[in-house]
């Protein structure tokens, strides 16, 4: 396990070569110029010596090799460069925001945790009484319901006409209240049905039938085995949950003025900051590849069956 | 018991009272970013109304003209090449030191040190050299005359004057950065906490009508019907600048007698550039019939919702030199029908056609903009009428600009830059290949004379000489029709009746007046 721990750690790095020679010629393979961009943010007139002293200034006018060397070299020092638009260190920026998201992101998945599997439970062990069709219906208008919608709602309804709870900002308990519930919403819906079904899949098993025919109570084998054995593929779409929050906190943070990286990530793409996209993808990947390889333990764990490193 | 009780009232009165009367000493704004590190003579991110805040230039615009700011007074000889300006005595910048010639040619050698970036004005390349014979005289020697030098002073950027004590150590040069931003302007930032605020607090060195209120803070709030919520919360003061909030919430807020909203005086035109070097825009008459097919009316009243002034020409004709009497293109769908008729463009069932080539024009508008797109349509709808085939094509922000640059349109919005780039700098740029005005214009067989007739404008002297030559220019492109204008912009505002008392506009929409207005409960 510990090689093959080691074998996954190792493998970051060719990956993140690959991502960023990959990330570093998209971006220089469009018709979209930066230099363009820097102009207009900062309502210059765009004229011929104006985008050519800025692409000389970005750094822009050197051969594509030559740029990716020297970004390379850079990086390896985690100077990832300076922004174009902000002027400060891009991976500096990066870091003021990330702990921001990854409490958004974080407390959202405990939230879809706690509230999906245990809904998804209920609903498998109750299975087509009204209490599944109710959390059936919750589940489909979650999958429904997109953020920017659903933050608005929220906002308009407790902010505005209620004025109960905060519109923005993160300035205590309750100021996280619309986001996280707007964030996690949706993955809840995903998770709850995905539950289920897996619960239910595994309540079916024979070896739930013969544990119930030696006389072993309900509790333990809904709680202990069937919960334990569904977890598989619960684990799989958690690992790409916190992902997928990871991306829907841009509309949260957008919305709720929270001072996150998606919002600043979002901003950098629209005025093609290349040193803070180039950045962004690289901790992208890294916390990517992490999160799989923390899967793959919980996975193993789970079920000794699966044992890695081992023929 | 009874003192301790007693104590504790007090305390919890007193703490009542202070934060009572900080929050009516504080307004409070909000800006989708940060407003930078506010260097004056840099460009993003730092934001320009803050630029104006903080630092102040040697004259203001006034709408028409400039007035004194840190110049009291300023004399220009006779052959236009030397302003001398008078600076006003006694001013302090706000950390105390004093404010004199020494500090103002620190500034503009700052400037032409990094005269590359500034190249966009013209200015930075007419100015030859300075002196200060004085402390309290700066002299500006210009290589040629040039009749806008002091509107172009007057801009957000980058001719503001940033105290020496505000530069880097042993640095002359501030395109690398500044040590602290310290102006003469009626604020000074405090504070900026990234993604979240900045906090201004009054200066109270400010030589001109010091600010009633200590401080201004301005929340980062980057989505625009979250800072209307906000707005509607209480979180915040007032709305106020470019893009803060949709024409939508305003029009619903104006009809909320719990907010007052307020509209400027209108500032850029918005536009539709024709190519006349390209496709069937080449013709005039295809140019002059879309000039009256397009009902200008009904945009302004269903897409603008009539929160902007319908536009008949360029520049907006309150603008001095402007007001030259021209014909406006009427909305006369007969008239265009005509115009191309006579033209040999025949109809053949819903569009028309010449010698086998349909009227087939392609029209770029940013497609992430809600506005472009329902403008963009409308236009469509109205040239239909007349048998012109107009193709939407939605662009991404860059593609756009890199279109309007390199003249592959047909038509193609446009803006004007208000005041006080216009008339004079936005005119002065037209002779440039990277605007849409230029490539529009290109085909014009009068384009070498009216770019010849810009170059002499800006260097001649005499009122009379620029009247007649601004009349040559806006006359001919008028008549020529590769200009649709169809809205002057207003800036507006909105914020919470009562709050606010002698709310006004600045005369840029950039120059937020917050300094002249008064707190209310």
């Amino acid at each position: 396990m510990l090689l093959f721990i080691i074998k996954r750690l190792l493998l970051i790095i060719p990956i993140m070569l690959a991502v960023s020679f990959i990330v570093f010629a998209v971006l220089r393979m469009g018709p979209i110029d930066p230099a363009l961009a820097y102009l207009l943010n900062s309502r210059i007139p765009p004229t011929e010596e104006a985008v050519k002293i800025t692409r000389d200034e970005l750094g822009l006018n050197k051969p594509f090799v030559q740029q990716y060397v020297t970004w390379l070299k850079n990086a390896a020092k985690l100077d990832f460069g300076e922004s174009y638009t902000t002027k400060r260190s891009a991976f500096g920026d990066l870091m003021y925001y990330f702990p921001t998201t990854l409490k958004l992101a974080g407390l959202s998945m405990l939230i879809v945790i706690l509230i999906s599997v245990p809904l998804g439970i209920t609903a498998a062990v109750n299975r087509g009484r009204i209490i599944d069709k109710i959390i059936k219906l919750g589940s489909f208008i979650g999958v429904s319901a997109p953020g920017f919608w659903l933050g608005f709602l929220l906002m308009y309804l407790f902010a505005v006409q209620l004025q109960i709870l905060p519109p923005f900002g993160d300035g205590g308990p309750l100021h996280y209240i619309m986001p996280i519930f707007t964030l996690s919403f949706m993955s809840i819906a995903i998770n709850t049905r995905l539950t289920r079904t897996s619960f239910l899949e595994h309540l079916n098993q024979r070896s739930v039938l013969y544990a119930r025919i030696a006389g072993m109570n309900e509790a333990k084998i809904t709680g202990k085995y069937t919960l334990k054995n569904s977890m598989l593929p619960i684990v799989t779409s958690l690992g790409m949950h916190f992902g997928e929050l990871i991306g829907g906190a841009v509309v949260v943070e957008t919305l709720f003025a929270w001072p996150g990286v998606g919002r600043y990530v979002v901003g950098s793409i629209t005025n093609h900051d290349y040193p803070v996209i180039q950045c962004f993808m690289i901790i992208m990947t890294a916390i990517f590849i992490i999160v799989n390889l923390a899967t793959d333990i919980i996975y193993a764990y789970l079920n000794p069956k699966i044992r890695y490193g081992r023929e | 018991m009874f003192k301790k009780f007693f104590v504790a009232l007090l305390f919890v009165c007193c703490a009542t009272v202070t934060a009572h009367t900080a929050e009516n000493d504080t307004l409070t704004m909000a800006w989708p970013v940060n407003v930078g590190p506010l260097n004056p003579h840099l460009y993003t991110p730092n934001q320009m109304f803050a630029q104006v805040m903080v630092y102040d230039s040697l004259v203001r615009y006034n709408g028409k003209d400039v007035e004194p700011a840190l110049a009291e007074s300023w004399k220009i000889s006779a052959d236009g090449k030397t302003y001398t300006f008078n600076l006003r005595k006694n001013v302090k910048f706000s950390d105390g030191t004093p404010f004199n010639s020494a500090a103002v040619a620190k500034n503009f050698e700052a400037v032409m040190a990094n005269s590359a970036r500034h190249a966009w004005i013209a200015l930075v390349s007419m100015i030859d050299s300075w002196e200060t014979p004085d402390e309290n005289t700066f002299i500006l020697h210009l290589k040629n005359p040039y009749s806008i030098t002091l509107l172009e002073l007057s801009l957000p950027r980058p001719f503001r004057i940033l105290a020496p004590s505000g530069f880097a150590d042993n640095e002359v040069n501030t395109s690398k950065g500044i040590k602290k931003p310290v102006g003469t302007g009626p604020w000074v930032l405090k504070e900026t906490k990234l993604g979240e605020y900045d906090i201004f607090v009054r200066n109270e060195n400010y030589w001109g009508h010091k600010p009633s209120f200590s401080t201004l803070k301005v929340l980062v709030l980057p989505d625009p019907n979250s800072r209307v919520v906000a707005l509607e919360t209480g979180k915040v003061d007032i709305l106020i600048g470019e893009g803060s909030f949709t024409v939508e919430n305003f029009v619903r807020l104006s009809k909320d007698n719990k907010y007052i909203t307020e509209k400027s005086a209108p500032r850029s035109t918005n536009m539709v550039a024709l190519n006349s070097n390209r496709n069937a825009t080449k013709e005039l008459a295809v140019r002059q019939a879309i000039m009256y097919a397009v009902n200008k009316e009904a945009l302004i009243k269903y897409v603008l919702l009539n929160q902007e002034q319908i536009a008949y020409q360029l520049y907006n004709p309150t603008l001095k030199y402007c007001d030259i009497g021209l014909v406006p293109f009427e909305y006369n769908v007969k008239k265009a029908n005509d115009i191309l008729d006579q033209a040999g463009w025949k109809k053949s069932g819903t569009y028309r056609q010449k010698n086998g080539l349909p009227l087939e024009l392609d029209f770029h508008y940013i497609g992430t903009n809600p506005k472009h797109k329902a403008l963009a349509e409308a236009i469509q709808a109205d040239l239909m009428q007349v048998g012109i085939k107009l193709n939407l094509r939605a662009e991404e922000n860059t593609i756009f600009y890199n279109l309007q640059t390199n003249g592959n349109f047909d038509l193609i919005f446009n803006k004007t830059w208000g005041p006080p780039f216009e008339p004079g700098s936005f005119t002065a740029s037209m002779r440039k290949p990277s605007h849409a005005d230029y490539q529009a214009q290109s085909g014009l067989k009068e384009k070498q004379q009216i770019d010849d007739t810009i170059s002499a404008l800006i260097i001649s002297t005499d009122e009379k000489d620029i009247a007649d030559k601004y009349k040559y220019i806006l006359t001919t492109l008028h008549n020529e029709a590769v200009y649709l204008p169809f809205s002057y912009e207003l800036d507006m505002a909105v914020y919470k009746k009562g709050r606010i008392q002698n709310f006004k506009f600045g005369e840029m929409n950039t120059e937020f007046m917050f300094h002249e207005m008064d707190l209310g409960k």
